[in-house]
């Protein structure tokens, strides 16, 4: 007799999960990330993979911080960490001359956003982000029960006036990814500026600067030089992309202390473990170049693949940060599948509401010749 | 929007005969309350009458069971949940007390009786070991007019929008005077039934509309199962655009599912050929209706998301055939066989048949495995043919490792396999189709 069913009928009594688990957590359909590359290889039939789906450093992180990651004493892993990354605030607070109370540092910039939707949103309350950007804004608010506000995308920018138009009494945080991710155009100091100026202090506005270090315009904002004037701002940063510690999970929140204080009370102490904290001192003390020599590797890489999808027909969309997205004639994920077979794993965009697009991540020039060479058996 | 407390009555009792009047006019009356005409009411009551007699008799006497009668607007639907043993089992199959060894005289009781007075019956096991017998019956709606329309002639800029209840009608009649289609879902013959459907949350419909706010097309979605949305059409009725307007509601259908619980799309019915790139193909879909000539059609899918894997089961005559449609779809797959090692398989297995009468259609799961699986799909053919059901399927779960003991004996009883529907299932669903020029 099958486990399941037998399971099913002479179990013992199971707890009423239609009673117990509210209804916006049992609709949600929890995320189903990517299985350890050893099984995908083996699925796949592949015994090589490139990973030019996260947008991670292909250069790893800084020198020290790989020291920090070599040298960590075995003994301390029975060690609580510092609670609140004390040392790693400070030095985050010294960097952009704020207070350390101003900062929030977190299991990755993903821990935060749910430290700032259990602060300030409640269940008729509304948060307000875009169509096309990154979807862990909605998605934790989707499972809070918090109702979320998806502005298309205009020109594949996040359309101001639109979002402006869009908020309501109930709207509590507005969510902006500068630049945005997937499509790598941002909002720039002016537009930015008059946006918080109209906003007023009626709505806390996050400004998601994941990738921050990767630009190199001169009109692109920082979000932390803006604090001062505007109490409402909060600036998401993350030691996950240019920093290359993406496996270690850590991020960071700033803002104002008061508004800070509020969000500090969501905050999930000790959830950030020591080699993250000491690692991520190191990158911020980097002096070896990293910044500099991840730009210039993802300059070269970018114009490389740019021109070679535009030999091939394939218009792309290619902004700002270490990515870039590519039209297909098809289906985005049956192209993931069969990029699979071929050792490419990149992100199919269907999720982020651009079926029949790919983002791919720059990495080192192997890597970007192999894609190209792939993507053209499977087109052929 | 009516609050969904108002939308059920239930209702409490224990299964005795002495009852029997308590549950139909229960039902019917909430029939009537919910808006069903007084001719389905009645309909519905006698349906109620048999399953209630049937279930105090032979499946749950001196249970607790629970009715529940749902305002579905476009329908109403009464559930019949209980908890049973092992020993009752087998009668919950709809042709539980069909003969197939004296086929003039098929005897007339029970699920199968009740199953024709009414426009679905299914059966679904719960947790708790708990089984939910549900029937449905539709309410009367004036069909479309049938008067043919021009074209569409369009202006100025396209635009997509969700429309209200004139809308919905409006593109629905539109799709109703269309080329006639015998694949085409009854509900598109009636927009006021279309219009309720969405008032319910049953479906989702989405429209193109030109500067003048004319109807350029439209698309209808549903949840086929917990994690594919079916997807009905896109209808483009001004073909120089076709290209245009079909991507448009494509790209919006997406947009409203991708980040819900779907995982893929189907499309079963037909989409405009300027989008079928974006598809895959799975299949052919055969149609064979009460008169007129056999319908064929492909079978589309495609992924909403980056696929997992998983793993799947099978018996060794089909695992050729599971190979080379997962290396086609590029799908990755742990194929694991199955076999028949003289393991112990007592008991009478159990199949939920969920009969569509208006698309002469019957839909045939297995819920529970046993001793007789060849005994029981026979019957089961009996009966549907009897029944004059023309479409019949079988849908096998891959991902639960008992069904693959059904692949031969559907397989030696004339069923063909039709096409695998990705994460339709607890892991893939395997679609056969019986085959009835071999019968």
């Amino acid at each position: 007799m099958p486990a399941r069913l037998t399971s099913w009928f002479f179990s013992m009594i199971e707890p009423n999960l239609d009673l117990l688990v509210p209804a916006y957590v049992r609709e949600f359909e929890p995320y189903i990330p990517s299985k350890p590359d050893p099984e995908l290889q083996k699925l796949y039939g592949c015994g090589h993979l490139y990973r030019l789906n996260n947008n991670e450093n292909p250069l790893g992180p800084p020198p020290g911080a790989q020291d920090v990651i070599r040298r960590f004493p075995p003994p301390r892993g029975a060690v609580y960490p510092s609670g609140d990354s004390y040392y790693l605030r400070r030095e985050i607070a010294a960097c952009h001359g704020i207070d350390p109370d101003q900062i929030l540092v977190g299991n990755g910039a993903n821990e935060v956003i749910a430290f700032v939707i259990k602060a300030f949103c409640s269940q008729g309350d509304n948060i307000i982000t875009a169509d096309k950007t990154f979807a862990v804004y909605e998605w934790v608010a989707v499972f809070s029960g918090i109702e979320v506000r998806v502005i298309p995308l205009k020109e594949e920018r996040f359309d101001d006036r639109a979002m402006l138009n869009s908020i309501d009494a109930a709207t509590k945080v507005i969510f902006l990814c500068n630049p945005n991710n997937p499509t790598g155009t941002y909002w720039s100091r002016d537009t930015l500026r008059a946006f918080l100026d109209e906003v007023g202090a009626r709505q806390i506005v996050v400004v998601d600067e994941a990738y921050f270090e990767f630009v190199e315009t001169e009109d692109y904002p920082d979000g932390m030089s803006l604090l001062s004037d505007y109490p409402n701002l909060i600036v998401f940063r993350t030691f996950s992309k240019m920093y290359g510690i993406a496996g270690l999970r850590i991020g960071y929140l700033a803002g104002d202390l008061k508004v800070v204080d509020m969000i500090r009370r969501t905050c999930v102490v000790y959830s950030v473990n020591g080699i993250a904290q000491e690692a991520a001192l190191a990158c911020l003390r980097d002096e070896t170049g990293h910044i500099r020599r991840t730009r210039e590797l993802v300059r070269e890489s970018k114009a490389f693949l740019s021109e070679e999808m535009t030999a091939m027909g394939l218009p792309v969309i290619a902004g700002e940060g270490n990515y870039l997205i590519v039209k297909l004639p098809g289906s985005d994920t049956l192209a993931y599948r069969k990029l699979m077979h071929e050792g490419i794993m990149i992100r199919p965009m269907t999720i982020f509401r651009y079926p029949n697009h790919i983002r791919v991540t720059m990495a080192r020039m192997e890597a970007m010749e192999a894609f190209v060479a792939a993507l053209k058996k499977i087109l052929a | 929007m009516t609050h969904d407390n108002d939308r059920i009555v239930s209702l409490q009792l224990t299964s005795r005969i002495s009852f029997l009047s308590v549950a139909t006019h229960c039902v019917e009356t909430a029939a009537k309350a919910f808006g069903l005409g007084r001719e389905e009411s009645l309909k519905l009551s006698l349906a109620t009458e048999e399953i209630f007699s049937y279930l105090c008799s032979h499946v749950c006497r001196g249970e607790i069971l629970d009715i529940r009668c749902v305002n579905g607007f476009s329908y109403v639907r009464v559930e019949f949940r209980f908890s049973v043993s092992v020993l009752d089992m087998g009668s919950l199959n709809i042709a539980a007390s069909v003969d197939c060894e004296n086929e003039d005289d098929m005897t007339e009781m029970g699920l199968a009786i009740a199953s024709r007075t009414i426009d679905r019956l299914n059966i679904i096991a719960e947790r708790q070991n708990r089984i939910c017998l549900a029937i449905e019956k539709d309410k009367d709606y004036p069909p479309a007019p049938e008067t043919s329309i021009a074209p569409v002639d369009l202006t100025g800029t396209l635009m997509v929008e969700t429309p209200e209840t004139e809308g919905v009608k409006g593109y629905v009649t539109l799709v109703a005077q269309g080329s006639p289609d015998p694949l085409r879902p009854p509900f598109f013959s009636y927009p006021g039934k279309v219009a309720d459907m969405v008032a319910a949350g049953e479906c989702q419909v989405v429209t193109v509309v030109d500067a003048k706010g004319e109807c350029a097309g439209g698309v209808l979605f549903r949840f086929w199962t917990a994690r594919i949305v079916e997807m009905f059409g896109p209808h483009v009725f001004n073909q120089s655009r076709e290209g245009e307007i079909a991507a448009m509601l494509l790209d919006t259908c997406i947009a409203r599912t991708v980040r819900t619980k779907a995982i893929g799309l189907v499309n079963l019915t037909g989409m405009p050929p300027s989008i079928e790139s974006q598809f895959e193909l799975l299949g052919l879909l055969n149609h064979y209706p009460q008169d007129g000539e056999a319908a064929h059609r492909h079978a589309f899918y495609r992924l909403l998301h980056e696929d997992p894997g998983c793993q799947i089961f099978t018996e060794g005559t089909l695992k050729g055939y599971l190979q080379g449609e997962y290396e086609r779809l590029f799908l990755a797959r742990e194929i694991r066989e199955v076999r028949d090692q003289g393991e112990m398989k007592a008991g009478a297995s159990i199949f939920s048949t969920e009969v569509r009468r208006e698309w002469s259609q019957a839909i045939l799961n297995p819920l529970w495995p046993g001793d007789d699986l060849d005994a029981n799909l026979k019957r089961h053919l009996h009966f549907l043919e009897e029944e004059r059901i023309n479409n019949i399927f079988f849908y096998l779960d891959l991902g639960a490792s008992w069904q693959a003991a059904l692949m031969t004996v559907l397989i030696t009883n004339h069923f063909r396999t039709a096409f695998i529907i990705p994460f339709a299932g607890q892991a893939d669903l395997l679609v056969f189709q019986y085959d009835r020029t071999e019968s």
